[in-house]
């Protein structure tokens, strides 16, 4: 298949490809886990993953790809553009989610889909059970807990798994938190697919300097006054980091963070 | 062990309203996250933090009381918010240390 016809098929952009994209690929491994990607990854692939880092296109030259699909829209900020370029790799970015972006081009590559053909492909938006919109006010350390309470009681009531709703409830409280503690508002997303829970905390606020460093239990940057109420142990994200399947972190210092918690069905 | 027996047993001042439901265990912290992390379903949780924030807190781990310890004075806006959420809001003039003693000698909690 040639990666012309995959950017079709997900209806990707161009990032980088300075010789084009008439270049044949002849599997597609789809993974985070550059690992992975080093240990089963063939030569000649395209890989799509959602980890928009330098790393994934070292990995992606290491393991002989051709390509990197970044899904769900992101991008790499770091600079990969240039390794990309030098070693001849391809990058594209899609809307997509991972599931999808599989999905579509299967059905390409079994000529089941006519590419560009949109009513025909499956997309997570079809089939959303549920979204909504919540707004979490800093510094509000009164109301602090009220969007995660909303969270719980809307998901309670379609009756899913009371154990993982608790698991949503005690991430989104985290997340709730660290927007009360640090940030000026949020906004938090909260939709629900046959097989997703996914819950996303965009703020406006400081942003996070290392997101290694603020992983880390214990670590904290709350003020004593925080502390004195109960807040900022430095568990916040190592909490949502156990009760979440998939935690991705975006942040820039200045502009503000945005959490993405995903929790399977 | 239900909640109103433990207010019978220990002496303590039910400040809002709830129903009446089983106790399975104890967890003491005043760090939110904590509780987040380790408090389960059905315990009880004591705590000197007073500010209404504890109410979604207990709500979302879904513990069976919250037990304020050392005659802390806890705000009439924690109460009524717990009342709203049938939160079993409870208090004690004991200090926390004293009151796990208590807790601690009652056949259901011993480990």
């Amino acid at each position: 298949m040639e990666i012309a016809k995959v950017k079709e098929a997900l209806e990707a952009v161009v990032i980088e490809a300075e010789n084009g994209l008439d270049v044949t690929v002849e599997h597609v491994y789809a993974s985070d886990l550059m690992s992975d990607v080093l240990a089963f990854g063939k030569p000649n692939s395209i890989l799509l993953t959602g980890l928009a880092t330098r790393q994934a296109v070292i990995s992606a030259h290491m393991a002989e790809f051709k390509g990197v699909v970044f899904i769900r829209g992101k991008r790499p900020k770091d600079g990969s553009e240039r390794f990309a370029r030098e070693h001849h790799i391809i990058l594209l970015s899609t809307h997509l989610d991972m599931y999808d972006a599989c999905l579509r081009i299967e059905a390409v590559e079994r000529g089941g889909l006519a590419v560009g053909d949109k009513a025909a492909a499956k997309t997570v938006s079809d089939e959303l059970l549920l979204c909504r919109e919540l707004v979490i006010r800093g510094n509000d350390f009164a109301g602090a807990g009220m969007v995660s309470t909303e969270v719980k009681s809307i998901l309670k009531k379609i009756g899913l798994d009371p154990k993982l709703v608790r698991r949503v409830a005690i991430s989104t409280y985290e997340g709730e938190m660290n927007v009360v503690m640090h940030a000026k508002r949020a906004k938090v997303n909260l939709s629900v697919t046959p097989r997703l829970i996914e819950v996303v905390i965009a703020d406006e606020g400081k942003g996070i300097p290392d997101i290694n460093l603020a992983m880390q239990e214990g670590f904290t940057t709350a003020t004593e006054e925080m502390r004195a109420m109960g807040f900022g142990s430095g568990m916040g994200l190592p909490n949502i980091n156990r009760n979440s399947d998939e935690l991705m972190i975006d942040s820039e210092v200045g502009k503000g963070t945005t959490l993405v918690m995903r929790f399977n069905i | 062990m239900t909640t109103k027996d433990l207010i019978d047993k220990l002496g303590l001042r039910a400040l809002s309203t709830f129903d009446d439901r089983d106790v399975n265990g104890v967890f003491v912290s005043d760090m939110m996250s904590d509780v987040m992390a380790g408090a389960k379903s059905g315990n009880l949780w004591l705590t000197v933090q007073t500010h209404k924030s504890i109410v979604p807190a207990a709500n979302l781990v879904d513990v069976a009381a919250i037990i304020i310890t050392s005659g802390k004075q806890v705000p009439q806006e924690t109460i009524d918010i717990a009342s709203k959420y049938n939160i079993a809001v409870l208090a004690s003039n004991l200090p926390t240390f004293e009151l796990v003693g208590k807790l601690y000698a009652l056949e259901s909690f011993k480990k």
